[in-house]
């Protein structure tokens, strides 16, 4: 071995133990062969055959402790005949201990497994010894033999017949726990993480105030967090759940990333992967990415059109509260071992099959209530942009963070009650038995997928639409100017929210939909490119005419411009159909949706939190901590996704929990495909780890950091008028702060199109109704 | 809130009109209007499907002019465009799930179809 | 919680609230919600598991409805003492000084509108999918014994005779009757003041109300017995009317789960052959979208609810008659639906 680096060495024994699995056919008869243990020695013929009987004996009914048995493994019968010039062979399989051989006559594949070498394939009985584990659970043994009649043509494996045998020593310990139960499971985790919330509630109840500490001041202190309607309070709640939601999904992905770091782990089972592959998804997206915009939004949104509070504060803490809960539900199944294992997209039929995990009926629930709270947060943001502008701030004043979110917003509330009917349908297959999805009485799987994705496509927007919204107003601060083509900017925006619910079926290329509807779909996605492209060059032109500064956010949105154009340029490959249909199922795709949902709306973040987090604390961050973060995540960041459109391009499958390597051109991946697989898996914990430096830099600053000032990177929007952190509530509601624009100038007259709408509005002089 | 139609009181004669029009509905299905459908070359079924369709056009907007106040206030106008906003999304809805049937390749017209690539 | 401009405001989180200082700042109602509606999904989800049911769960879905309950209540003792006074309006267009509240209520329709869209979307796809059952009984391509996949609207039972569609005509009639009478309300709250009587006011603002409240739960009453209940129809000898029964769509058997749906008007008269057919698509398909439906209405009841009872205690005037206008929006849309829902459910 030349490369003697980890990596290599576990691709070759990989290797080897893969090769065995994947094409058992090819290593056949003389020599022996491995990982039969479920499938049976079917190159000599599909079925077991009655004419032979397998039996394994020198086993005790319970072993001790690391004793040595000695075992026998023989079998009778067949058309094994002496004479012959092979007699047969076996394959033995133990759930644990150490197998050892005695003579030339076995091999070991590992420690786990044996079989006959070419020297002993002509006996009917082999000798072995097993060395007991000291665990002291049960062991299965799994023996297959093979009565050869030892002709040489058809590979000498045409008339062969083989049997199976199957035993269980008990261990000496305690047995294997029955199943526990799902409710006592649950109740106790409960329990647990109530425990743990209380502690930490009163950690910070404590911190809040060292000097005045005090019972009495609890209870008002944490019912004034309860029930606070106040749009900072409930935006810091969605910050806190969007956080922690952000690094659950991350321990998920890692848990993932261990398991495919090389090929054929069984780190975690199928079982297992499938369920953490559904929740990294679900977690993702729902209850990491979208609290973690809507906290933003409750923030910052008031703030920049000089609103003193949203429109709907009750229903705003309504769609808070609801998320938690949803997050409960959500999770409900995998702490007791059945959680939802669709996958995030819970394709029909199979999320209505009884095969799947009871937690799909509540990982439905939950997402229900999701599709309510989305839904509550919508009406709130739009009418809150729409009529509570301050004096003097028009459509085209507001910043670009506020347009973005209100395009955002518009995407969500008009797509998501698709999902909310789709999902209302599975949840009523899953419960009370309708017949939506049963494919035997007619139902249509791919209604789901449309339904899905008819939402699926405008939220993925909805999660990157507000990452522009920052990059433009960070950009725009940095570069120390006005952003470059506010009213492209604008239209690029909204033209990206229109095109949206015209695109989604390039989700279902592949899924036998309607071929027209494929080619309408194929052309408006590649459409998608013109505005995100006239976004890019406008950033860029910002910076050119501007004089950049280099904050910590100035950092990540340059990293944002990189790796979003980069995410947006490979995803490119999938509207045309023809290339689509290659790279549909590979890793090319996870690659391309991890550059924009990472690279894109979470270094968007990012940039967010260090440009706020002075705005919402009234406490600078660390900008020494902040490079160093940048300059760590950025770089794992991209050696974790890269390597994935290669192995993607190679035909790397996703969605499964497992792959094998092979020097066979054919067969599966290529050798190397391993190695890049490891160290995707070790910069996915650099990058988890480069992110903790965020929440330490969060925390230290907290407890003791700079005071900021109102306004520390010299931005011009309302929210730095504000003190930091800023007043409750944000403006005086009697003296709401007026927007006078140096730059009007006569583009803000309305053309002919905008005189017909304005013919159509109340009018600016339309005499005041009452009083307010 | 005095708003009048042909001198009467605008609700009372919406809510007239719409008792009539749902009458006329529901003797169209009870009818037998089989030899009239003949007449147009098509089933009894297409035929009330039309007259249906047909009605709860004016019966849709009779609601939502007058009793939710779409007509003839300050504001109509402009919360008549806020109702109107879904109605592209409710169109591609519509065409894309609605519309669309699952007949794949089999559902492609025959020019499109393999062994006819050369027109 | 005194706010940092100085106005000294202590509202308790469980109500009622000051309206004179602007929206609640406190509220405990949205965090029990929550809890009450997460429980409930928990709950029927054991309750049910693909049509088994499971008994055991039924006290906690009752405790989880006791929860929403409870977190109504604390709502409305916030809501109860508003007295119109606090009617933020809109600045700058397009929805320059009209009430924020309405324009939220339009938004909210917005999204409604997309619920029932996909749903219709969903029946149009399956009608269109999916073959007729009579045209395949006429086809005769079918065999005794094995059920056939095919669509059966509800109408072929509901529409088969004056009194199978009399309970979805009379709801027709009763939500119109219902806008109709809540539009009244409305207009008798808006009278000025000083105009009428206020205790005549008051009287016809309940009675109105109360009237929606009643007109709604007969949609509802009427509902049942066409689903589950049917009715009998005596004998009217002048009028020619014989005794008989209409069943209820619930022991013809058109269910969600019948994959053996037999109809008297699929039996070949020749042969004497039943054909059998798998209904759940379209059983499915009418009881979810009209059942939807019904939930919005049965939504509504809970609001006129305190619609009406507020309006008992006399808290209507012109001044706060725009909550009735905001309820009625919602209470017209939910007409509006059935205009389209009754033809294409029930008729066609």
């Amino acid at each position: 071995m030349e490369r003697s680096t980890v990596s290599r060495r576990l691709v070759l024994i990989s290797l080897l133990a893969m090769a065995m699995i994947v094409v058992p056919a090819v290593t056949s008869l003389p020599s022996g062969i491995s990982g039969v243990k479920d499938t049976g020695c079917n190159c000599h013929g599909t079925e077991a055959s009655p004419s032979v009987t397998a039996s394994i004996s020198g086993l005790p009914e319970t072993y001790n402790a690391s004793e040595t048995y000695a075992v026998t493994v023989s079998f009778t019968g067949g058309p094994s005949t002496d004479g012959n010039a092979n007699l047969g062979g076996f394959n033995l399989w133990a759930s644990d201990g150490t197998l050892a051989t005695l003579d030339s006559s076995a091999q070991l594949w590992s420690p786990n497994e044996a079989s006959h070498t070419t020297e002993g394939n002509d006996q009917r009985s082999w000798n072995l010894e097993w060395i007991a584990p000291d665990s002291g659970v049960d062991v299965e043994f799994i023996l297959h033999t093979n009565s050869v009649n030892g002709n040489e043509g058809d590979s000498g494996s045409s008339g062969d017949e083989w049997d199976r045998a199957q035993t269980t020593v008990l261990g000496f310990g305690p047995n294997v726990l029955p199943d526990a139960d799902p409710f006592k499971v649950l109740a106790t985790l409960i329990i647990i993480s109530t425990v743990l919330l209380s502690i930490i509630v009163l950690y910070v109840f404590y911190r809040n105030n060292p000097d005045g500490f005090e019972w009495a001041r609890f209870a008002p202190w944490i019912t004034e967090w309860l029930t606070s309607t106040d749009h900072k309070k409930i935006g810091t709640l969605y910050f806190v759940q969007g956080l922690f939601f952000l690094g659950v999904g991350g321990i998920m992905a890692l848990m993932i990333r261990v398991q495919l770091s090389s090929p054929g782990n069984d780190f975690i089972t199928q079982e297992y992967y499938n369920q953490f592959f559904t929740l990294h998804g679900t977690t993702m997206i729902f209850l990491a990415a979208m609290p973690l915009i809507a906290g933003f939004a409750n923030w910052i949104v008031p703030l920049q059109i000089g609103a003193p509070d949203l429109a709907f504060p009750r229903l705003n803490a309504l769609s808070f509260w609801l998320q938690p809960v949803a997050a409960l539900l959500i999770f409900t199944g995998v702490f007791s071992g059945a959680g939802a294992d669709t996958g995030w997209t819970g394709y029909a039929p199979y999320v209505v099959s009884e095969n799947t995990h009871a937690g799909v009926s509540m990982w439905a629930a939950g997402q229900i209530m999701l599709v309510a709270s989305s839904t509550l947060t919508g009406i709130n943001f739009l009418t809150t942009i729409a009529v509570m502008r301050s004096p003097g701030m028009g459509w085209f004043q507001m910043p670009l963070f506020t347009w973005s979110i209100l395009v955002a917003n518009l995407m969500l509330f008009l797509s998501i009650p698709a999902f909310g009917v789709g999902l209302i349908q599975v949840y009523l297959d899953r419960t009370i038995g309708t017949g939506f999805y049963d494919v035997a009485a007619g139902g249509d799987p791919l209604l789901w997928s449309h339904l899905f994705w008819y939402f699926g496509h405008p939220e993925v927007y909805v999660v990157i639409v507000p990452a522009f919204g920052v990059i433009s107003e960070v950009i725009a601060t940095s570069a120390r100017r006005s952003i470059f083509g506010y009213k492209s900017m604008v239209y690029a925006m909204a033209g990206i929210g229109l095109v949206s619910f015209i695109v989604y079926g390039h989700h279902m290329f592949t899924s036998g939909m309607s071929p027209t509807l494929r080619f309408v779909t194929m052309l408006t996605t590649m459409l998608v490119a013109v505005p995100t492209g006239i976004k890019i060059f406008n950033w860029l032109k910002t910076m050119h005419g501007g004089s950049l500064v280099y904050r910590t956010h100035t950092l990540w949105t340059l990293g944002f411009l990189v790796t979003f154009t980069l995410g947006g340029i490979s995803g490119m490959f999938f509207p045309s159909m023809a290339m689509d249909v290659h790279l549909h199922e590979t890793y090319f795709v996870v690659a391309h949706f991890h550059y924009v949902l990472v690279g894109g709306t979470v270094f968007g973040f990012f940039a967010a939190i260090y440009y706020w987090y002075p705005k919402m604390t009234g406490r600078m961050l660390d900008e020494r901590l902040g490079v160093l973060h940048f300059l760590t995540a950025f770089i794992s960041y991209n050696a974790l996704f890269w390597p994935m459109h290669r192995l993607g391009v190679v035909g790397m499958i996703r969605r499964t929990h497992t792959y094998y390597i092979t020097t066979d051109d054919i067969q599966a991946l290529p050798e190397w495909a391993a190695d890049w697989n490891m160290l995707i898996s070790m910069s996915a914990f650099l990058f988890f780890a480069s992110n903790l430096l965020l929440v330490v830099n969060m925390i230290k600053s907290l407890v003791r950091g700079e005071k900021a000032p109102a306004d520390p990177w010299g931005g011009w929007s309302f929210e730095w008028m504000t003190s930091s952190p800023p007043p409750t509530p944000s403006f005086d509601p009697h003296n709401l702060p007026m927007l006078k624009d140096a730059n009007e100038h006569v583009a803000n007259e309305p053309g002919r199109l905008g005189q017909m709408f304005r013919r159509l509005m109340v009018s600016d002089d339309a005499p005041e109704e009452g009083s307010h | 809130m005095s708003k009048t139609i042909m001198g009467k009181d605008a609700y009372w004669m919406n809510f007239f009109g719409l008792m009539l029009l749902t009458l006329i509905e529901v003797a169209a299905v009870g009818t037998d209007l089989g030899p009239t459908a003949e007449g147009f070359d098509m089933t009894e079924r297409q035929l009330t499907l039309w007259i249906l369709t047909i009605i709860a056009i004016p019966k849709f907007m009779m609601i939502a002019a007058i009793f939710m106040h779409l007509w003839g206030e300050n504001d109509s106008g402009i919360l008549t465009l806020t109702a109107l906003f879904p109605a592209f999304f409710i169109i591609i809805m519509v065409l894309f799930i609605g519309l669309t049937h699952p007949e794949a390749a089999t559902g492609l017209p025959a020019w499109c179809r393999p062994g006819t690539y050369g027109l | 919680m005194s706010d940092d401009y100085g106005h000294d405001d202590h509202p308790s989180p469980w109500g009622p609230h000051d309206w004179g200082h602007g929206a609640p700042h406190n509220s405990f109602a949205p965090l029990i919600l929550s809890i009450g509606v997460g429980l409930f999904l928990l709950m029927v989800g054991g309750l049910f598991t693909f049509g088994e049911f499971d008994g055991r769960y039924l006290p906690m879905v009752f405790v989880a409805l006791a929860v929403i309950a409870a977190a109504i209540v604390v709502w409305w003792r916030q809501d109860m003492s508003f007295d119109g006074s606090y009617e933020p309006r809109a600045r700058g267009v397009p929805f320059k000084n009209i009430q924020i509240r309405k324009v939220g209520v339009w938004v909210f329709l917005m999204s409604e509108m997309m619920i029932f869209s996909s749903l219709f979307s969903t029946y149009m796809r399956y009608r269109q999918g999916i073959p007729r059952c009579d045209t395949i009984f006429e086809s005769g391509d079918w065999v005794e014994g094995v059920a056939v996949n095919c669509f059966e609207p509800a109408s072929q039972l509901i529409a088969s005779s004056w009194w199978h569609i009399a309970p979805g005509a009379i709801n027709t009639f009763a939500l119109i009757i219902s806008s109709f009478t809540i539009v009244q309300a409305l207009r008798w709250a808006h009278k000025p003041v000083g105009s009428v009587d206020e205790d005549v006011r008051r009287k016809r603002i309940y009675r109105y109300l109360g009237a929606t409240w009643c007109l709604a739960t007969l949609f509802l009453t009427l509902k049942m017995i066409e689903w589950f209940i049917g009715f009998h129809v005596p004998e009217i000898g002048f009028l020619g009317i014989h005794e008989h029964e209409i069943h209820s769509l619930y022991s013809e058997g058109y269910l969600i789960n019948n994959d053996h749906y037999q109809a008297h008007h699929y039996i070949d008269e020749a042969t004497g052959a039943h054909m059998v057919a798998n209904i759940q698509v379209s059983a499915s398909l009418f009881y979810v979208t009209t059942g939807t439906h019904g939930l919005h209405v049965f939504g509504g009841i809970i609001g006129l609810s305190y619609l009406t009872y507020k309006a008992w205690t006399g808290a209507y005037n012109p001044q706060s008659a725009v909550s009735i206008e905001y309820f009625g929006l919602y209470w017209h849309f939910v007409d509006l639906v059935w205009v389209l829902v009754f033809p294409f459910f029930y008729l066609y």
